[in-house]
C-alpha cells in the first residue's frame, strides 16, 4: 500500500517536474523569438521542410478522409432520411475539426519525431556543443526557426487539407453518392462561416507551435546514445499528439462554446 | 592564462572534480592525461562554460568565467571535439567557417577561406562541398581541426584527438596540431589518454586521479617521475595503484 502511494506521489511529482521543465523551455523560446540574431537560413529550410515537404501526406490524408466522412454520413443519415446533409456535414466536419486534428497529427508524426530525431542525435553527437563554442545559441539557431516556421506553415496546411478534404467528400459525393455538382457546392460554400475558418487557421497554428517545440524539447533534453534519441522521439511524438488533442478541445470551447 | 583553483563538479553521488588547480601559460600546450572517467573532458567542458563546476574559480586573462561571461570569450576559443562533432546538415566548408557565416564576408570569400584552412591541415578544395557523412573518420578530425583554427583563436582545446584512428593516422593528426599550435602560438589544452599524443603536443602534463590533478610537470620530467600512479599510466600496467574493473 505504501509502495503504491509512494510510487503515485512521484510519479504525480515527475508530472509536474515535467510540466515545469516544459514551460521554462516555452518561455526560452518565446525569449529567443524577439531577440537578436535571427537565423534566416535556417527559418527558410525548416519552412520547406515542414511546409512543402508534408504536403503530400496531408493532401492524402484529408483526400481520404473527407471521401470516407461523406460516406458514413450518407449511410448514417439514411437512418432518419438526412442523406441531402453531406455537403454541410463534410464542410463543417473538415474545416471545424477533422482538418486541423488530422493535419495536427500527421505533422506531429512526420515533424515532430524528425525535429525530436536530428535534435538529439545532435546533443549525443556533441554537435549542440559544438554550437555553443562557435557562439551560436542552440535555442535560437535551432529551436526558434523550426518553431516559427511550423506556427506559420501550419494555417495553411490546414486550409490546404480542409479544402482537399472537401474535394474528397465532393468526389464520392458526386461520383459515387449521385450529388448534382453545383449544388454540392454552392451547399457547402453556403454552410461555412467565417469562424469556422479563423477557428480551422487558429487551430493549425496552435498544432504547429505544440509539435514543433515538443520535438525541440524532447530532442535538447534526450539521452545518452541510440536508447536516449529513440526515446527523445517516442516521447515527443506522444507529447505532441496529446497536447495537440487537448488544445482541440480547448479551442473547441472557445471557439463554439453556446 | 588560464587558471583553475579548487574547481569541483559532481553528478548525482559521482564527484568527478574534487579540487582541481591547474595552471596554462599564454603559448603553452598542456596536455591532460588520465584514464576513462576521470573527468578530463568535464574539466574542458567548464572552462568552455558547457558546464558549470559546483565550487572553485575559473579565470582567463584575469577575468572569472566561473559562473558566466563566456559570450564574449568564445571567439578567442577553438575546440576540436573527439568525434569532430561537424554539423551534418551542412557543407564542409560550412562548418569550417561556421562562425564566419553570419559576418560581413561574403559566401564565395567565406568558401576560399575555409579551402585554404582544408589546405592547412592536408584536404583539398574537392572536399570543401562534400558533407560530412561522407568523409572518414581520419578526414572528419582534419574538418574538426580545421573548423577550429578558422577563426584564429588564441586558445584551441583538443578532445581525445586521436580516439578512433589508426596509429599511422593518430601520429598524423598529432603532427598537424603540433605543428599548427606551433605556427600559430595559441595556447592548447589536449584530454588524452593516448601516451603518443602526449609526447608529440605536449609542453606541459598534468594528470588527473581521483578528481584532482595528480601529478603536473614538464614534458621532460614526464619520464623520470617516480610518482607510482603516473608511471602505471604510462607503462599501460593493471598493477599499481590505480584501480580498474576486471
Amino acid at each position: 500500500m505504501m509502495r503504491a502511494l509512494a510510487w503515485i506521489g512521484a510519479a504525480t511529482l515527475g508530472g509536474f517536474a515535467a510540466i515545469g521543465r516544459i514551460a521554462i523551455f516555452t518561455a526560452s523560446t518565446l525569449r529567443h523569438l524577439v531577440t537578436h540574431p535571427f537565423y534566416g537560413r535556417e527559418f527558410g529550410t525548416a519552412l520547406f521542410q515542414i511546409g512543402f515537404l508534408s504536403l503530400p501526406v496531408v493532401g492524402l490524408t484529408a483526400l481520404f478522409t473527407g471521401g470516407a466522412l461523406a460516406l458514413q454520413i450518407y449511410s448514417g443519415g439514411a437512418r432518419f432520411s438526412a442523406e441531402a446533409v453531406v455537403p454541410q456535414i463534410v464542410a463543417i466536419g473538415m474545416v471545424r475539426e477533422l482538418g486541423p486534428v488530422l493535419v495536427g497529427l500527421m505533422i506531429a508524426a512526420r515533424v515532430t519525431s524528425s525535429i525530436a530525431a536530428e535534435i538529439a542525435t545532435m546533443k549525443v553527437t556533441e554537435q549542440i556543443d559544438a554550437l555553443v563554442t562557435l557562439s551560436t545559441h542552440p535555442m535560437k539557431y535551432l529551436t526558434v526557426p523550426r518553431v516559427l516556421a511550423a506556427t506559420l506553415v501550419m494555417p495553411l496546411l490546414v486550409a490546404t487539407g480542409d479544402i482537399v478534404g472537401i474535394l474528397g467528400g465532393f468526389i464520392v459525393g458526386t461520383e459515387r453518392l449521385g450529388f448534382n455538382a453545383a449544388s454540392y457546392l454552392q451547399n457547402t460554400v453556403d454552410f461555412l462561416e467565417q469562424r469556422d475558418i479563423v477557428s480551422s487557421l487558429v487551430k493549425g497554428a496552435v498544432f504547429g507551435f505544440i509539435a514543433a517545440l515538443m520535438g525541440c524539447y524532447f530532442g535538447m533534453t534526450a539521452g545518452r546514445g541510440a536508447s536516449g534519441v529513440g526515446a527523445a522521439t517516442k516521447g515527443a511524438v506522444v507529447a505532441a499528439a496529446v497536447l495537440i488533442l487537448a488544445a482541440n478541445l480547448i479551442l473547441t470551447e472557445a471557439f463554439f462554446s453556446i | 592564462m588560464i587558471t583553475l583553483s579548487g574547481l569541483h563538479k559532481t553528478f548525482e553521488n559521482n564527484a568527478v572534480l574534487r579540487g582541481v588547480d591547474l595552471h596554462v601559460a599564454r603559448g603553452q600546450s598542456l596536455v591532460v592525461i588520465g584514464g576513462s572517467g576521470t573527468g578530463k573532458s568535464v574539466l574542458i567542458k567548464c572552462i568552455l562554460g558547457l558546464m558549470t563546476p559546483d565550487a572553485g574559480t575559473i579565470v582567463v586573462d584575469c577575468q572569472d568565467i566561473t559562473h558566466g561571461g563566456h559570450d564574449k570569450l568564445l571567439h578567442r576559443f577553438g575546440m576540436l571535439f573527439q568525434g569532430a562533432a561537424l554539423f551534418d546538415s551542412l557543407p564542409v566548408w560550412e562548418n569550417v567557417c561556421f562562425r564566419m557565416l553570419r559576418g560581413g564576408m561574403s559566401r564565395g570569400d567565406l568558401r576560399d577561406l575555409a579551402i585554404d584552412k582544408l589546405r592547412r591541415v592536408g584536404l583539398g578544395a574537392d572536399v570543401a562541398d562534400k558533407f560530412p557523412a561522407e568523409l572518414s573518420g581520419g578526414m572528419q578530425k582534419r574538418v574538426g581541426l580545421a573548423r577550429a583554427i578558422a577563426a584564429d583563436p588564441e586558445v584551441i582545446f583538443f578532445d581525445e584527438p586521436t580516439t578512433g584512428l589508426d596509429p599511422i593516422m593518430a601520429g598524423v593528426i598529432n603532427d598537424l596540431i603540433r605543428e599548427i599550435t606551433t605556427e600559430m602560438g595559441v595556447t592548447a589544452i589536449t584530454i588524452t589518454h593516448d601516451m603518443s599524443s602526449v609526447h608529440a603536443i605536449a609542453d606541459r602534463v598534468a594528470m588527473l586521479y581521483d578528481g584532482v590533478v595528480q601529478w603536473q610537470g614538464d614534458l621532460a620530467a614526464l619520464g623520470q617521475t617516480t610518482d607510482a600512479h603516473v608511471r602505471q599510466f604510462i607503462s599501460g600496467s593493471a598493477v599499481g595503484p590505480i584501480t580498474t574493473l576486471r
